[in-house]
């Protein structure tokens, strides 16, 4: 790692005047920005810790959506939400170990867009909404690509809204030492409609699998998906499993996901 | 004076005759206490006076020449002693059982990987700094590093028995395969680490070793000293499989740094120095032929296979080992082929050439078996030969067919139903089995004994490797001389100590026992002298010797010193018999129909491996091995770069050895009666490599019961299961 300084704003007003200073850093939770420090292959002059920014943590309930912080923890998600949006709180209690989610945020997961993290399938699948310092991006404007996202330079992630669907669940089948999924699939079906999202899949992240969407919005069961399949082009191979499994596995875990979700 | 003794006839079991008691009792390991609390000293937990710190620097091309190590770019930093290159230093450990030096590539690079240079620090985290920021100028050169593509591989004349081509012709079944495993590695525990300190002109190293009388020896060549300037510390290893057994490039770098700099010097590798220099196991490609009669009688047998190593490492995977001596067969037939590559090079990962050998034999008998319609049991004991079949030497014991016969029966195999045909929800369930298979050896080993009233103390410079040896030792002295093991107190890990075989090739608890047991029953002989009794009327039982109606305290009878020392080495009954251990392994696993997630749900072994010492160590070794069996068959596997031939895998969440979950509860393992007269005056044979053999072929063929397709190359990750169901 090298030397870096550290500021801790306690407003997001001082955090994005912070990020001001050139090669200045947003610092989340730090689950991966860290790692990528100690590897040295990031060299950031300032990091700007948002940790203490009280108006980016915690979670409400807005009639019926859900605003999450951005500033607020997997630990906490998981825990506040087991009731009020369970398919969500079950994908965050699910992400990393507890050393994670106590540290790791879903500002930070979002704005990070992992091709393999597990909240951009949520967002996407819920149509939520990611609120910024200065606008509101749809989830499905958000995500652009491998660790791509319609943020612009100082822009921070200072919360996430979700609809609450009638019914949702997340599938995820775990890379056993890491957790994250080799794919995961979260299915929410809203008044006007099914969303399947799919993330660890595509060498473009995170994605709607439209054809399931449709299938799905005219019979919400895990039949409708008989005579579907995903194109393995474009999957990502590695050395966990190849594109052809990854994209059968994106059929299988929608159909466990849609039986599953409540 | 020292009793030398030849293995040339079959030998009384003595062991049977002795009163104490404690063979074969599962003894807690003695320095289990101390391991647990910490308080066992591993190479690296000593801290000497004056100690500096070494972090090796390696390589990042894969064939070529250092032109400049690039010292100036880290001297001005805080703490850094020196950047240390030495035309002494080795590119990685020595093979087993070499004592001569490894190759010393001077500027040379050959693999990348390989140890360059050694930083010394005052501190570990300043010389881990310097060594990530040295700027090292190489002259690159093209060479090979994927086995299947290098133009240097070197053919090996066939060996063979019978008229193979012959006996294929006339098959009525015949069945071709080819199959892979990838390279693996002995992920020990402990990660290599060495202290080296120099005292008027003698090296004391403490390190993790296998083999300290080869090691002392490699050090001494590799310094270009005599070996009694050369002193050898490895008390306690924290896991070897063999990745310890030659002295290491962070020993040699540490003994180097040390002269250099006159103060001690610590070198300990990261976990990632372990993956790209310490020696793997080779990825394999095997070929396997198996030709029957109708009525399933062998008739050919062929195992040819492609291994790979670096240039001037003589070690081959010896894959075919017990594909030559396992079944009868009309013609057998075996060619090596070594595909020479800039890489990681290879060596002894735990039982070389059955580990991986078997998975591929055993996957082919097994699908023998079905294409004959054949219990794959039945046609197990139905291929038994009679002698060995490339040699003619006669079996000293073999209870294979008693394994197969009492693990089927136990593990409820007369339950079998047909392949692909029972599943449970989404799971569809297999049963599998393979035969066990490890030769077994005596090596040069040598052992003192010394009795103290009636307190013993067992001297050798053996290693005890996590292993049990401390347990072994003891119990055996302590049968000899009628003593708890308690008291019995065993020195090991010295290079001062009489010399030893070493950890390795599952040859130790029968040598370095073997010689204890010499060693002890000298000193029985001075006790019957003592007393006044014939050796042969000498009865030893807590500490009370009885004898022709006369009988003492050992505690008053000894009021010297009694000191016995032997040494045993192999002789003519290696030439008239061959000693192997044998087993059979069942297991019972569920594959996902949706996901290819295979589950192992039981697994059983039954073993004959001689005389069973320690019930609780042995059982732990074969349970070890077992799960081994695991990791072949279902998660490890080392990926490198086909381009530079780098390792991509290198640490322990990217190669998946199994993990708790991954082992089912259920693990049994049974050990048959067995005395191998033959192979040792104790009556043992290895132990821990047999459990890793054949096991991951009993869970191979579990799948392929379970789904009723195959899959050939290991290990059978979800992927590859998922599309060897594709239609």
């Amino acid at each position: 790692m090298y030397a870096f300084d550290i500021e801790r704003p306690t407003t997001v007003a001082e955090a994005v005047n912070a990020l001001k200073t050139d090669e200045a850093q947003p610092l989340g939770g730090g689950q991966t920005l860290i790692p990528t420090l100690k590897a040295r292959l990031a060299a950031p002059s300032k990091l700007v810790s948002l940790s203490a920014i009280a108006e980016m943590i915690g979670i409400s309930r807005e009639g019926s959506t859900i605003r999450i912080g951005g500033a607020t923890t997997h630990g906490q998600v998981a825990t506040e939400l087991a009731e009020s949006y369970p398919a969500l709180g079950y994908l965050a209690s699910k992400i990393g170990d507890p050393a994670v989610r106590n540290r790791g945020t879903i500002g930070g997961s979002v704005a990070n867009n992992d091709p393999a993290a597990c909240y951009p399938a949520a967002c996407l699948a819920s149509g939520a909404t990611i609120t910024t310092n200065t606008r509101d991006i749809a989830a499905d404007d958000f995500f652009l690509g491998m660790f791509e996202t319609a943020l612009e330079e100082d822009e921070i992630v200072t919360a996430v809204t979700f609809p609450v669907p009638q019914k949702a669940d997340y599938q995820k089948f775990e890379q056993p030492a890491s957790r994250f999924p080799l794919v995961g699939v979260f299915v929410a079906k809203h008044d006007d409609g099914v969303r399947v999202a799919v993330t660890g899949a595509s060498e473009s992240g995170v994605f709607r699998w439209t054809e399931a969407e449709e299938a799905l919005s005219a019979d919400f069961s895990a039949g409708a998906l008989d005579g579907l399949s995903v194109d393995a082009d474009g999957m990502i191979t590695d050395l966990h499993g190849d594109g052809a499994y990854r994209a059968h596995l994106i059929k299988v875990l929608t159909g466990r996901a849609v039986t599953a979700s409540r | 004076m020292k009793d030398h003794f030849t293995m040339d006839e079959p030998q009384p079991r003595v062991l049977d005759e002795t009163k104490q008691g404690v063979i074969g009792t599962p003894m807690d390991r003695p320095d289990g206490a101390r391991k647990v609390s910490g308080t066992a000293g591993y190479a690296a937990d000593h801290k000497v006076e004056g100690m500096a710190h070494g972090v090796l620097v390696r390589a990042t091309i894969s064939r070529g020449r250092v032109t400049d190590i690039g010292r100036a770019s880290v001297m001005d930093l805080d703490g850094v002693i020196e950047v240390v290159t030495d035309p002494r230093m080795t590119r990685n450990p020595a093979q087993g059982m070499a004592g001569e030096a490894p190759v010393q590539p001077g500027d040379d690079v050959h693999y990348h990987g390989q140890p360059i240079a050694v930083v010394v620090a005052e501190t570990f985290e300043a010389a881990r700094d310097a060594a990530q920021r040295l700027v090292v100028t190489y002259r690159k050169e093209d060479a090979a590093s994927d086995p299947d593509a290098t133009p240097d591989t070197e053919v090996g004349d066939p060996e063979t028995a019978g008229d193979f081509d012959a006996a294929w012709a006339k098959a009525d079944v015949r069945l071709d395969r080819t199959y892979t495993t990838p390279s693996q590695v002995s992920a020990a525990m402990e990660p290599h680490a060495a202290i080296a300190e120099w005292t008027d002109g003698r090296v004391e190293l403490r390190s993790s070793l296998q083999m300290v009388r080869f090691n002392k020896a490699e050090l001494a060549d590799t310094l270009g000293i005599d070996a009694d300037r050369v002193r050898i510390l490895s008390p306690f290893v924290g896991g070897g499989f063999g990745s310890k057994l030659g002295l290491g490039p962070e020993a040699v770098a540490a003994a180097i740094a040390s002269e250099k700099l006159g103060r001690p010097v610590r070198v300990v590798m990261s976990r990632q120095n372990v993956f790209d220099a310490v020696l793997r196991r080779s990825e394999t490609r095997q070929r396997v032929r198996l030709g029957a009669s109708k009525d399933g009688q062998l008739l050919a047998l062929s195992h040819d296979d492609r291994v790979s190593n670096l240039d001037g490492e003589g070690f081959a995977e010896p894959v075919s080992q017990a594909s030559q001596f396992l079944y009868r067969a009309d013609g057998l037939s075996f060619t090596q082929t070594v595909a020479r590559i800039a890489a990681t090079p290879a060596g002894s990962v735990r039982a070389p050439g059955e580990a991986v050998g078997m998975v591929a034999l055993e996957a082919a008998m097994d699908e023998l078996a079905d294409e004959l319609g054949v219990d794959p049991v039945e046609l197990r004991l139905n291929n038994l030969p009679d002698t060995h079949p490339m040699d003619g030497r006669a079996f000293s014991t073999r209870r294979l067919a008693d394994c197969l016969q009492d693990g089927a029966a136990r593990f409820g195999w007369a339950d079998r139903w047909t392949r692909g045909t029972r599943r449970e929800g989404d799971w569809l369930i297999g049963m599998g089995v393979a035969s066990a298979a490890r030769s077994n050896m005596l090596v040069k080993s040598a052992a003192r004994v010394r009795l103290q009233g009636d307190r013993a103390v067992v001297e050798t410079d053996m290693t005890d490797i996590g292993t049990g040896t401390y347990a072994i030792l003891s119990q055996i002295a302590g049968e000899m001389l009628g003593l708890s093991p308690d008291r019995v107190d065993v020195r090991l890990g010295d290079s001062d100590l009489p010399g030893a075989s070493g950890s390795g090739g599952s040859f130790g608890a029968s040598s370095a026992g073997s010689a204890t047991f010499l060693a002890a029953k000298r000193i029985r002989r001075d006790i019957a002298r003592k007393l006044g009794c014939p050796e042969d009327a000498l009865t030893l039982q807590n500490g009370r010797a009885r004898g022709d109606n006369r009988e003492a305290d050992l505690s008053e009878l000894i009021d010297q010193e009694l000191v016995g020392e032997a040494e045993i080495e192999a002789g003519k009954t290696d030439e008239s018999h061959f000693s192997a251990g044998f087993g059979a392994h069942f297991a019972e696993v569920a594959v996902n129909e949706w996901t290819g997630e295979v589950r192992v749900r039981r697994m059983l072994a039954v073993m004959s491996m001689g005389r069973i010492l320690n019930e609780k160590t042995a059982r732990s070794q074969a349970l070890g091995g077992m799960i081994w069996g695991i990791g072949t068959a279902l998660t490890e596997e080392v990926q490198s770069d086909a381009r530079d031939g780098h390792v991509v895998t290198r640490d322990l969440a990217n190669y998946h050895v199994p993990s708790h979950a991954d082992v089912p509860g259920d693990m049994q393992v049974v050990f048959l009666e067995e005395r191998d007269d033959w192979a040792n005056p104790i009556q043992t044979k290895g132990i821990g490599e047999l459990g890793i053999s054949g096991a991951g072929a009993a869970v191979i063929n579990a799948i392929s019961h379970a789904t009723g397709h195959r899959t050939y190359d290991c290990p059978a990750l979800p992927d590859r299961v998922i599309s060897s169901l594709a239609p």
